[in-house]
């Protein structure tokens, strides 16, 4: 179990979205917009290729915490802004995403991380922030 | 169409969704979780961001309201947050209510803020807020 202090940079994640990994979390959440899987219907509004569900990415980037602190229970808050979309291209390798989050402060019981998400050198989520009971 | 005039209004709950160890079961490998306990078994409790699942169940409320004439298909989700007073488990029968928070105009798009209650059995367990880009086709007065 990760300690949280001020600065305790936690353990990153890195991991690939393919179109089965949209496919399945679109069941899981019955989010089933055809932008998350249909190339056609990604092009009629305008995007370049299929993009992945922001939720996706927002849960995703929850399991630093969740990894780190062990008991999902002490998450108390957490807010992104979903700045820009991750495209996944119809690939075996699909698209490397790698979540990072650094305790910015502690008080009160509580400790509040920034995540980051990077697809190649694009912020895919802006002001992410959770915080977790101590 | 939704204005301002439309802030503070609040749908109905959706009918209970019962949490199942299935469904957790199957969100948690959805986000690439391989062996975290707390989401295996018959007391296990929900990643967090499945609230996501009933939060959004209740935004029908709000896209089906004809005065407002709001398209699910013209909407992009801009910022999320959940505020949580207890995780969601398995078994919890939760409904989901939405009320409009906020709106602001821009040009022939506007922001709209809701705020969804999730209750678990009477019990408010959380808020989930979001902000909702949404565009109208073809706009009059479009000057932004």
């Amino acid at each position: 179990m990760t300690t949280l202090e001020v600065g305790t940079e936690l353990p990153s994640i890195t991991t690939s979205f393919t179109r089965a990994t949209l496919v399945r979390y679109a069941g899981a959440s019955t989010d089933f917009n055809p932008i998350h899987w249909s190339e056609r219907k990604a092009h009629e509004v305008g995007l370049p290729t299929v993009i992945a569900h922001g939720m996706l990415t927002m849960g995703t980037a929850l399991r630093v915490v969740t990894d780190a602190v062990g008991d999902p229970a002490r998450v108390l808050s957490y807010y992104v802004r979903f700045t820009r979309p991750v495209p996944v291209e119809d690939t075996d390798d699909g698209s490397t995403v790698t979540f990072s989050g650094t305790v910015t402060k502690v008080a009160d019981g509580v400790a509040t991380i920034a995540l980051q998400a990077l697809f190649g050198d694009t912020r895919v989520l802006g002001a992410a922030t959770a915080e977790v009971r101590l | 169409m939704i204005s301002e005039s439309h802030i503070g209004r609040s749908y109905p709950p959706t009918p209970p969704y019962v949490v199942s160890a299935a469904k957790v079961a199957e969100f948690a490998a959805a986000l690439g979780e391989r062996d975290n306990p707390h989401y295996a078994g018959a007391d296990a409790v929900a990643p967090p961001t499945f609230a996501v699942v009933l939060s959004s169940a209740a935004w029908r409320a709000m896209f089906d309201d004809p005065e407002l004439e709001l398209s699910l298909s013209r909407t992009v989700h801009t910022d999320q947050r959940f505020a949580w007073r207890r995780p969601l488990r398995v078994g919890d029968a939760v409904t989901a209510s939405l009320t409009i928070e906020k709106f602001r105009a821009r040009g022939s798009s506007a922001f709209i803020t809701v705020v969804v209650g999730l209750d678990a059995d009477g019990e408010r367990v959380c808020d989930a807020t979001s902000t909702l880009l949404h565009t109208w086709p073809d706009a009059p007065g479009e000057d932004a």
